[in-house]
């Protein structure tokens, strides 16, 4: 809903992500804080936009496959895998430049992807879970198993640290650039995949297959689309992962870190990129607050040991989760909604 | 006269300072202060055991404060960061502990830390001091990450070794592995003793790898296979759950087969989880580090040392031993770092140079290790290795033998 007086007089303009002169600016000023980040924020706070940046791409992803198409995926740190595994190992092996590698490790994911998205055209709900969780395991499986030539086996894989013209990208400051530059690219990307051909179809799949399929909706397709385009982006996230971290091992892609994605998603809310990139940032803070203020909490107050803070500090991570679900189980972008239409319609209750 | 008196007055006060400046014993004046950033799971896997190994490092970081710090005018401050045991957190960490702290060493604790700083370290010319045995995987030249104990497979070789001797062996001694492939560090164990039982035929043959969940529920059929092919032993170095597993799969098949265990999932521990040490009559713990038991030895002098004048609160027993050992070597490099390049101006790089300097003297680690002598060839010693067993007999556990030589393990 646009604010009172704000009409759209073209398609063109129907069509604008950024409406109003105010969004325009507000989105301009929250990017120039972004790209100044480095000059005012600590390394500490880099770092942790480093890893929020990645979460955010991974999320972002989910969001399209499961809160847009509805398909459920507890696959996603999987394919975070592949992709982190597919950069790793062209960088390692055959010295390619990230330029190549990072699409190339989208690619690989997505392609990983899309047969689970092949299975979702027969299954869905509870059984689709199930199949994408063995993503999981044959992911982990396969590494593990194969000649530790090939992926690294139990030894994981040494990356090199990208290079752009001679410079090393491998401190906080220069990876924040690179993986800024992606999240940017990708999240664009991804408000316009939502609302193309391609997103009104997923959102047909999700709200009721059998009638979008009625209508002309290749359900198949599209539900193994939503699972391409999910892994695409998981595996662009894994590939700056290994850049970032310049190890890749299997046990950094577990089911535990894709139902933490799931939950990402659920407390931003399902069905709203944005949603998603609130979600990142909810969960992730909590995490750098518990792992900040813990150590200071158990130096104030030594009687109370550091195994008695920390452990209070990751309920409190899982209470907030649940008050979550509780209080708001379509996420806090349908609050977020429910207060900014609320004050645009005011004094009129609809 | 009232002038000559006073110069007379201060001449004498100044040569009595100056006596009593050189009469006084030798110890620095001013007091250089470093940082230790150490890495903890209060709240992950770990979260049992950390606040016991976390105690004993940082009661012997505090006893070095009092007594070896006092002598050269060194303090050691030190802060636990919160992992969880990720490589994310970790990596997100580091650099607010590297431009807040300004760390002079790293106490690591596991995997993660390794992965998510095994390529930053270097660059930010930073060692970290781990407290387990190391992997085949990090088993890399110009390490900055170090452990005092050589890989998990060297370990168990070498209690091999010992059980060979004990059994009058010519041939080899016959054992099954257990092992799971839910943690690549898991499978790293087992591939490094497969390589040694291939390359030394004469001494260990492999009957089985069994590659199982880390929870299993029933390994009887497994053991049935094992039982029947008459293994000497079975190794497990991953974790307390199979070993339970295991032990009641043996009972199951009537057999008493031995276990050799890690200081991980070792004998109190392993024993708590089956019932009571009872349970493990005639099982082993082997790894290079002293067995924590009570008794005329130097790490329980230390042990109680720390424990009466340091506040240490945990009690006795091998994640104690570990924690000790790594807070003991840790700070011993320092000690040998500070002794040659003076207490002023020390550095991670510095500290990195004294450790490949000078053997650390079991002595210097109050016995809680062997001597270890670094090289840049490994993150770990590879020369004079030694491992320590014991096993339990009438359900006590009992130290079988120590020094035991740990044969040549190449890599894998």
């Amino acid at each position: 809903m646009d604010p009172s007086g704000i009409f759209s007089t073209s398609y063109r303009k129907d069509r604008q992500l950024v409406r109003t002169k105010w969004q325009v600016l507000a989105l301009l000023a929250f990017l120039a804080l972004l790209f100044l980040a480095p000059a005012y924020a600590s390394p500490r706070i880099i770092a942790i936009g480093n890893v929020m940046l990645i979460s955010a791409i991974v999320a972002v992803g989910l969001q399209i496959c499961t809160g847009y198409a509805g398909q459920i995926n507890m696959g996603q740190a999987a394919f975070m895998g592949v992709g982190a595994y597919t950069a790793g190992l062209l960088a390692s092996k055959y010295q390619m430049s990230f330029i190549l590698t990072i699409p190339l490790a989208g690619l690989s994911a997505a392609g990983f992807g899309f047969l689970f998205g092949l299975t979702a055209a027969r299954i869905k709900g509870f059984y689709l879970a199930l199949t994408t969780i063995a993503a999981q395991f044959i992911f982990h499986f396969t590494v593990l198993n194969l000649p530790s030539s090939w992926m690294g086996g139990s030894n994981g894989v040494t990356v090199p640290a990208a290079t752009f013209f001679g410079i090393r990208i491998a401190t906080e400051n220069s990876q924040y650039y690179l993986i800024l530059i992606y999240a940017i690219i990708l999240i664009a990307g991804a408000f316009g995949i939502v609302r193309s051909r391609f997103g009104r179809a997923f959102i047909a799949v999700r709200d009721d297959d059998v009638a979008a399929g009625i209508m002309g909706i290749n359900v198949a397709r599209t539900k193994a689309t939503a699972f391409l385009i999910g892994a695409f982006y998981a595996g662009v996230g894994g590939a700056l992962w290994a850049y970032m971290i310049r190890f890749v091992g299997v046990d950094q892609f577990t089911l535990f870190n894709s139902i933490f994605f799931i939950a990402m998603i659920i407390v931003g809310g399902m069905g709203s990129i944005t949603g998603a990139l609130i979600g990142v940032f909810i969960i992730r803070m909590i995490q750098e607050i518990i792992a900040t203020v813990g150590p200071n909490i158990a130096e104030a107050v030594p009687f109370l040991g550091g195994d008695i803070v920390f452990s209070s500090m990751n309920m409190f991570l899982g209470g907030v989760i649940a008050l979550f679900m509780i209080v708001e189980p379509k996420g806090l972008m349908h609050r977020w909604n429910i207060i900014k239409s609320s004050y645009r319609i005011w004094p009129f209750p609809y | 006269m009232k002038t000559f008196s006073k110069l007379s007055f201060r001449a004498f006060a100044a040569a009595g300072a100056v006596f009593a400046l050189t009469q006084a014993p030798v110890r620095a004046d001013a007091e250089e202060s470093y940082n230790l950033a150490m890495l903890s799971d209060f709240s992950g896997p770990y979260a049992d055991i950390m606040p016991i190994l976390a105690g004993g490092r940082e009661a012997v970081v505090d006893w070095w404060n009092d007594t070896r710090g006092k002598e050269l005018g060194v303090v050691l401050n030190y802060k636990n960061f919160e992992t969880r045991y990720d490589a994310a957190q970790v990596a997100s960490l580091w650099p607010g502990i590297k431009s807040e702290l300004n760390p002079i060493a790293v106490l690591g604790l596991g995997g993660p830390d390794v992965a998510a700083l095994g390529e930053r370290l270097p660059e930010d010319k930073i060692p970290m001091f781990m407290a387990t045995a190391g992997y085949g995987f990090s088993w890399k030249t110009d390490s900055w990450i170090f452990n005092p104990r050589p890989t998990y497979s060297h370990e168990s070789s070498g209690f091999l070794m010992h059980l060979r001797e004990k059994l009058g062996r010519d041939g080899p001694v016959k054992v099954a592995i257990m092992a799971s492939e839910a943690s690549p560090a898991y499978v790293d164990m087992a591939r490094g003793l497969e390589q040694f039982a291939k390359e030394n035929p004469n001494f260990v043959e492999i009957i089985e790898t069994v590659y199982t969940e880390v929870q299993p529920t029933d390994l009887t059929a497994q053991m049935r296979r094992v039982v029947k092919a008459k293994a000497d032993a079975v190794i497990i170095q991953t974790n307390t759950s199979i070993v339970v597993a295991t032990k009641r799969a043996l009972q199951a098949n009537g057999s008493d087969i031995p276990i050799m265990m890690s200081s991980h999932n070792g004998l109190p521990a392993s024993g708590k989880a089956a019932g009571g040490l009872a349970q493990l009559e005639g099982d082993y713990e082997s790894y290079g580090m002293a067995i924590a038991i009570e008794g005329d030895t130097e790490p329980y002098k230390f042990y109680q040392l720390l424990s009466e004048k340091y506040d240490l609160k945990a009690p006795w027993n091998v994640v104690t031993a570990m924690g000790m050992a790594q807070g003991a070597y840790a700070v011993t490099v320092i000690d040998h770092a500070i002794v040659s390049n003076g207490a002023a101006g020390l550095t991670g790089e510095t500290v990195r140079e004294a450790l490949f300097a000078a053997p650390i003297t079991s002595e210097e680690t109050h016995g809680m290790l062997p001597t270890l002598k670094f090289t840049p060839e490994a993150p770990f010693p590879l020369e004079g290795l030694k491992v320590n067993v014991a096993s339990v007999i009438d359900g006590k556990i009992t130290i079988e033998a120590t020094d035991v030589d740990v044969p040549n393990v190449t890599k894998w």
